[in-house]
């Protein structure tokens, strides 16, 4: 049995990787549905928002079959590094990543839009190029609600079970997070161990929403006193 | 300075103009939807057209036969917009100084001291644009336009959410900053008093073409077709208060004393007046005697006639415009150089607050 402090440990290891993995490809999206209009924008709104709406299992058996053993990503991790990509640690960070995605994507652009795009435009017209007005401009003016996003997703990852049990398995030290921890605590009746995790899982959970909120509110008053983007 | 001949083709909207833009102060003027913003936001870069090109200094800014489009951050090209645009998360120093920081240390112009002390904002340097008034809001947006050293600076309807006393101080700012900086500009209003206090040209717009140019006495004059309902000229400046207890106010104006209405402010404020073109009246020597109580000397800058009307220039401390039919011009024999005396009613002195 592996202790409680390797589980939770092991599933904030997954649940961060999973941030590095969705907050770049968030940001990306998000700057693409709140600043662009193109062909497609639709479908791929509803594209980014699908893993809210299938069940997580699905989404683990559809990664099971992008990354397995037989699959082209998985013959060519085999190649490169040897052995499976499919149940390690990485294809957990890999679903929570997916499973956490929507969330991020949609607070990211709701932070995005309520930048005033004239701002970026005054910054290109001083001089900035377009990373340096997304770094000094809009992020700045955005990042309540970007950490609010942030903070949505990683305990959405770290909560992640469904779609990690197929594409990760529960492999304690390994894939075993939380929520797997607590599923097999659970079935194998010790239910004080699954107790304290849940314990631990609820907490984690309140205290990030409720900084969550917090950034929320505080985002909305800074954009109604603002007299910039007050129009 | 700037060539440029665009097409542009919107849902709603078609941009289609030629012409030129030189060393002094150009101004835009036309009625709203006329495409006076897309005009200038095609020349800083924001708005990329479908056809055409434009130059700056000989440098192809856009051209799409060659397939050239120079993003905004390389034009250097400052733009002065409605609502400042200031970025509400940095404090007015280092608003002003994003630009200026970003331009190449050769190419650096003007010092974002100078120009914060030229502009007033020296005090203001450590506050976040949501401390500001309007007034200090568009200030500082010029500091930080004009501290990215411009080429040329844009400046589109800058002034358009400002009462009457703020939009005259920051006229008077644009004034001694071409003088001072011999920047080209170009203003885009709608306000026909904001243009002739400020632009040699006039460009005139309507519906997304160029309708003409001109000098901004010929547009007064209604010299040249003009789209919108010209509003009668109004001369502002400032004036010190001498006595603001009585029923009739009296102020100071290059050494002369004026009667007003009644006045708010105290003794040492300083006020700023509004006295309509066409209720000034010149007089060659000094009249006496007579009920309207107010008479200020000055000397014939420039006379403009044409179609009956004309319009002459009198520089009696600020510059004053005075509204007259042309046969008075002829009969009186007004001539540039000329001293004269204005005379108005106090009833008919407008008295803007200062707050």
């Amino acid at each position: 049995m592996t202790s409680e402090a390797t589980i939770i440990l092991l599933s904030l290891r997954i649940a961060a990787l999973a941030m590095l993995i969705a907050i770049p490809s968030g940001m990306i999206l998000a700057w693409l549905l709140a600043r662009k209009d193109f062909r497609g924008k639709f479908l791929l709104d509803t594209l980014v928002s699908l893993p809210l709406a299938v069940p997580p299992v699905v989404i683990g058996y559809f990664l099971l079959w992008s990354i397995g053993g037989n699959s082209w990503i998985g013959k060519a991790w085999e190649s490169l590094f040897g052995g499976n990509l499919a149940f390690t640690w990485l294809a957990a960070s890999l679903a929570a990543a997916v499973v956490a995605l929507p969330l991020i994507v949609r607070s990211f652009a709701a932070a995005l839009q309520g930048v005033d795009p004239q701002l970026e435009t005054a910054a290109r017209v001083l001089g900035a190029g377009p990373w340096r007005t997304f770094f000094t401009v809009t992020l700045p003016l955005a990042y309540r609600g970007v950490l609010a996003g942030v903070l949505l997703g990683f305990v959405r990852a770290l909560s992640e079970f469904g779609a990690t049990i197929v594409v990760a398995g529960n492999i304690p030290g390994s894939t075993q997070g939380i929520p797997s921890a607590i599923f097999t605590r659970l079935s194998t009746g010790d239910t004080g161990t699954a107790w304290r995790l849940a314990f631990v899982s609820i907490a984690i959970g309140v205290a990030a929403l409720l900084v969550h909120n917090l950034l929320l509110n505080r985002a909305k008053d800074s954009t109604e006193k603002s007299p910039e983007t007050a129009r | 300075m700037i060539t440029f001949d665009l097409r542009l083709d919107r849902q709603n909207f078609k941009l289609d103009v030629a012409g030129e833009i030189g060393r002094g102060v150009t101004a835009v003027f036309g009625p709203s939807g006329a495409g006076k913003s897309t005009l200038l936001s095609a020349l800083s870069g924001s708005t990329k057209p479908d056809h055409g090109s434009i130059k700056m200094n000989n440098e192809v800014l856009f051209s799409s036969d060659a397939d050239t489009w120079l993003a905004p951050e390389r034009r250097r090209i400052g733009v002065v917009y409605q609502d400042g645009a200031l970025f509400t998360h940095l404090s007015v120093r280092k608003n002003i100084e994003f630009g200026y920081k970003l331009t190449p240390p050769d190419d650096r112009k003007f010092q974002p001291d100078q120009l914060m002390s030229l502009l007033g904002l020296s005090q203001l340097v450590d506050r976040k644009p949501g401390q500001l008034s309007g007034g200090e809001r568009q200030r500082v947006a010029i500091a930080r336009a004009i501290a990215a050293s411009p080429k040329i600076l844009l400046l589109d309807e800058p002034l358009a959410s400002l009462d009457v006393a703020r939009k005259m101080s920051i006229l008077d700012y644009l004034k001694q900053i071409h003088k001072t900086f011999e920047l080209p500009m170009v203003y885009v209003s709608h306000s026909i008093s904001e243009v002739v206090n400020l632009a040699d040209t006039v460009i005139r717009m309507k519906d997304g073409k160029i309708t003409g140019s001109s000098t901004s006495v010929d547009l007064l004059l209604g010299a040249v077709p003009v789209e919108t309902d010209i509003e009668k000229y109004s001369n502002q400046f400032e004036a010190k208060i001498i006595d603001s207890s009585g029923a009739i106010g009296i102020v100071e104006v290059d050494g002369v004393k004026i009667s007003t209405p009644r006045l708010s402010g105290d003794s040492g404020d300083s006020v700023i007046l509004g006295i309509g073109a066409n209720q000034l009246i010149v007089s060659l020597g000094k009249p006496e005697r007579m009920s309207a109580r107010n008479v200020l000397p000055g000397d014939i800058q420039n006379v403009s006639a044409r179609n009956g009307r004309a319009y002459v220039e009198v520089d009696a401390g600020p510059n004053l415009l005075v509204e007259l039919t042309e046969s008075a011009v002829h009969d009186l024999d007004l001539k540039m150089g000329m001293p004269v005396h204005l005379v108005f009613k106090s009833s008919n002195v407008e008295v803007y607050s200062d707050n």
